[in-house]
Order: structure tokens, then sequence, then C-alpha cells
């Protein structure tokens, strides 16, 4: 017995151990990638299947490759580059206006009841008419320019960002604020240290629906308004006629979404409300 | 507020009195007054430990509410010292019963929270807070999140902190009731060794009689609503030399839970009889 475990070198079998550890963690990574990647291929071999299938009009349907094509070309042209870039800084100005305005107004709105009880049913109403129904009017205002995209974006992202602020104001627990009064600290303290981070969570909720909706109001104000942009490159294909340039659009719509939740909505989260144990995954 | 808040925390040095104290207040369910407290009187000497056992909704946690400063009493009055309670203070530290340590925070920068409020020089907080979380038996755990925690153990942050923040009393509302029994015993024999160590004034409400007679020098026990002081019970052995063990075969331990017992009981029952609106003698 004593001979058997004698002849184990411990250190050796250890590291066998943990590389094989390292190694389930890495299958686990690629497992994660793969489960995440998996249903895209299955769409798009879907989607290349139906084409084939129907063989519609190409001012119908195209082919997974035509797209990829469109892709490249408008890519060398520099149309698509281009585009991006105006479309994510019309909703980084948006979404800026949005937080500078909505997290100063859902904090008052969280701290004061009685502001709140009287601001909450116009905030509702004002909610219910989405931004895009404001499009006409705004454009009567002023006209087809930069001015009314962002009026949309910012009036579409704002409403979420105030209700989740307020939300996460208010549910700060209470002891921990008595539990700092009680320790003689003062109130622009007690609001840095307990409501600025316990609000945090609910706040970042708020940021990310904001985004979303306001990312999907630019497409629409793009739509109408032009002059540039993802929206109106979709929207200005489809009058050519080009309609893998229409569904390159819509594809990278959704791309650029998810790049923007994984590599910023995402690890803020983590780095805060996941480390506090605020969120279970 | 303390100018001797270096090194070793000093012992306590002001008497805690409650003067002719009443509170009534009004149910916000039912819009009826409230008689909570009727007509308190205590003294509790520097250094002293208390406990405080009633039946539930017999006014405890009001009674500690207003000691710590959150409500002011309608009549009387609580003082430290000779200077009325109007506000919570860093002189008066309080251990709730609900989680009230930050979980943004870990468990180094909670104990940290009240030395930080005082702006003590980081290198005297290192070694405060050093000393504490050796003294609660969280050595290790320093970079520990809450949520990472036992429930005994965010007591103990709890605790640690109120101890680290050299109050001259504290005050404990059932600060173990949500631990399981045997974390209890064992918070309790450290929390009785902490309190005899430092010598700290401590008002320590519970609804556990043995608890109540395990920690305190001085176990009152109160009327069922309107909370009255309907006696006190002295517990003739040095807190010193208190441990379950020892308690546990102690005649005069068993003596004082009968006899508190007895006060409690009679309380209890009137409770139930008259549904916590008893008018008691």
């Amino acid at each position: 017995m004593s001979n058997v475990a004698n002849a184990v070198d411990p250190s050796a079998f250890s590291g066998a151990l943990l590389a094989e550890h390292k190694r389930g963690e890495r299958n686990k990574k690629v497992y994660g990638i793969l489960r995440a990647f998996l249903p895209f291929v299955g769409l798009i071999i879907l989607w290349w299947g139906i084409h084939a299938y129907f063989d519609p009009a190409p001012t119908k349907l195209v082919a997974p490759g035509t797209v990829v094509d469109a892709f490249f070309e408008s890519t060398r042209e520099g149309v698509l580059p281009a585009y991006i870039v105006q479309s994510l800084q019309r909703l980084g100005f948006g979404v800026l206006i949005g937080i500078l305005v909505g997290i100063p107004t859902g904090w008052l709105l969280g701290l004061d009841k009685d502001i709140a009880k009287a601001a909450e049913p116009t905030l509702r109403f004002f909610n219910a008419v989405s931004g895009i129904a404001w499009l006409p009017l705004m454009i009567s205002w002023f006209g087809f320019t930069e001015r009314t995209i962002s009026s949309v974006i910012i009036y579409t992202m704002i409403f979420p960002v105030v209700f989740n602020t307020m939300v996460g104001v208010r549910t700060v627990s209470p002891v921990l604020r008595d539990a700092m009064r009680s320790m003689g600290a003062s109130w622009p303290r007690i609001i840095k240290d307990v409501y600025v981070p316990g609000s945090f969570p609910s706040v970042m909720t708020g940021l990310r629906l904001g985004v979303g909706f306001g990312w999907r109001a630019l497409i629409a104000g793009e739509f109408v308004v032009g002059g540039g942009g993802l929206g109106f490159y979709i929207f200005d294909a489809r009058t050519a006629g080009v309609i893998e340039r229409v569904m390159l659009g819509m594809i990278v719509l959704g791309v650029l979404w998810l790049l923007m939740d994984r590599l910023i909505l995402r690890p803020v989260e983590e780095y805060t409300a996941t480390k506090w144990g605020m969120v279970r995954q | 507020m303390t100018t001797e808040r270096a090194g070793a925390a000093p012992a306590a040095s002001a008497t805690l009195t409650v003067d002719h104290l009443s509170h009534w207040f009004i149910d916000q369910q039912t819009g009826t007054t409230v008689h909570a407290l009727d007509d308190i009187n205590l003294q509790i000497q520097p250094g002293e430990f208390v406990t405080v056992v009633g039946p539930s909704g017999c006014g405890k946690t009001t009674l500690l509410k207003i000691l710590a400063g959150f409500i002011k009493p309608s009549q009387g009055e609580a003082r430290v010292g000779d200077k009325a309670i109007t506000k919570p203070g860093p002189d008066r530290g309080v251990v709730f019963q609900e989680l009230a340590i930050l979980p943004w925070r870990n468990v180094y920068r909670n104990i940290a929270h009240g030395l930080e409020i005082q702006k003590v020089p980081k290198a005297e907080r290192d070694q405060r807070v050093g000393e504490l979380i050796e003294l609660v038996g969280l050595a290790g755990f320093e970079n520990h999140h809450p949520h990472q925690l036992s429930g005994g153990m965010r007591q103990r942050v709890a605790v640690a902190r109120t101890w680290a923040a050299n109050p001259e009393i504290i005050l404990m509302d059932e600060p173990f009731a949500a631990v399981d029994a045997m974390t209890r015993q064992t918070l309790q024999e450290e929390l009785n060794r902490i309190s005899v160590e430092t010598g700290k004034t401590v008002f320590f409400i519970t609804h556990s009689v043995e608890e109540a007679v395990f920690l305190g020098d001085r176990v009152i026990a109160m009327t069922a609503r309107p909370g009255r002081v309907k006696e006190a019970v002295v517990v003739p052995i040095p807190r010193s030399e208190r441990t379950w063990l020892s308690m546990s075969n102690e005649p005069a331990m068993a003596q004082c839970v009968d006899e508190v017992l007895g006060l409690v009981k009679g309380e209890h029952e009137a409770t139930m009889v008259a549904d916590g609106t008893a008018e008691e003698v």
C-alpha cells in the first residue's frame, strides 16, 4: 500500500493533473465558441439551400457567396467602412448625450419620490410614443439633418436609461445607507460609496437596452434622412435593386451589435456586477 | 470625532443613558397610532455589555434605532455622556441583522470603511484592520467579496467593521439571527472575547434568552407593546470566563436563563392573547 503510494512522484502527478485541467479549460472554451457559432452556420446553410432550391430572381434573394463578394467590393470601394464609421459616430454621439441627460434624470427620480410621482406618467406616455414616430415631426423641425438623426437616437435611448437608473437607485438597500450614516459618512460620501456602485448594475442594464434601442432608431433615421450611414446604405441599395448590398447591410448591423455587446458592454458588467455577486451567471 | 484613535482601541468612557423615553408612530397600513415604547429608563455603564430580550413587536428595534439616531423619540431622550442623541454618529457603531456590508467592497475595504471616512492615515488604517481581521478570524480572506463568504463570515466582517471604526458604544440588532446554530455559538464566543478585550460598551438586542444570558453582564427583559423595561437580571459570571462549554455546565447560567425565560414567557403569552395590542401591567 505504502510502497505503491511512494512509487508515485507527487509533483509529476499534480503536473499531469494541472495539464489535464488546462486542457479541459481550453476544450470548454472551444466548445463555448462552437456552441455560439453553430446556429449561424446552420442558418447560412439553410439560406444557401433555399436559394439553391427556389432559384429566385437576383432582385429577391441572392446566395451567401454573392453577399460575401459584395462585402469585399464595398470594402474595396471604401463605402462600407466609411458608412460604418458614420453610423457608429452618430450612435456614439447619441449615447453620450443620452448618458449625460438620462443618468442624472434617473438619479433625481430615484432619490426624490415626489418628483418621480409627478414625472412618471409623462415619461411613460412619451416612452410609448416611439422615437421613430417622432421622425416626421422632427424632419419638419430640423429638416433632413444630423440633428434629426441624433434627436431620434437620444429620444429612443433615454427612457430605458432613465427608468433603469431610477430603479437602481431606489433598490439600494436602506440598511447600507443607515450603516454609512452610523459610521459618520456625509451625504456625498454615501452617494459615492453606496448609491453609485449599488445602482450601477441597473444603470448598465438601462444602457444596454438604451444603446440597443438607439441602434435601431439610428437605422430608421438613416432610412428616412439619408446622408450616409448603414441605414442609408441599405435603403439606397434597395432603390438601386442591389439586393446583396441590402442583405450585407443587415448582416453588418447584427455583427456590429454583437461586437459592441461583447467588447464593451459585457466586459464592463463582468468587471463590476458579476464580481460583486450582483448578477448570477 | 475622537482624537484617541491611535493604536489599540481605548475602552469606552461615556455612560449611555435613556431618560423617560417614550415613542409613538403611525402604522402606515392600518393608520392607527402605535405606542411602541413607554417610559424607558436605562443606564449603561462604560464597558458594560447589556442584552435586551422581549417578545416580537415590543419595540426593541425601535429603541436601538433611537439610540443609533435613525429616529427621534416622541418623548424623553437618550444621551451619550451628557450629550443628547439627535442623529447618527461615529461614536455609536451599529451591527445590523441584515447584510449591511457593501457587496462591491472586498473584506479588507469593508472593514476599513469607517476608518476611511474618519480619514485615518493609511498606515494606521492597515494596522487596525489587520488586527481586527486577525481578531475575527478572517485572515486570508482580505480580498474576497461578500458573496464569496458564508453568512457567518459576512457578519464577522460587519462586526469587524464596526469595531475598527472605534465607536464608544456598539449597538447590535439580532446580528446572529440569520446564521445557523453552530456558527452562531462560535460567533457569540468571538463577540464575547472581542468585547472583553476591547472593553467596549455593547447594547445587544436578541430574541434568544440563551444568547442574552451568555453575552450580557445584564439582561433586560421588556414587556409586550408598549415596550417597558420589566426587569433586569444580572449574570453573575465574569464575561472573560465564558465559553459555551463552561457555560452549559454552569448552574448560575441555567438559573439566569430560567429567570429571564419566566419574565419573557409571560409577555409572549400576553402578546398571543391580545395579538400585540395588550396593555400589560
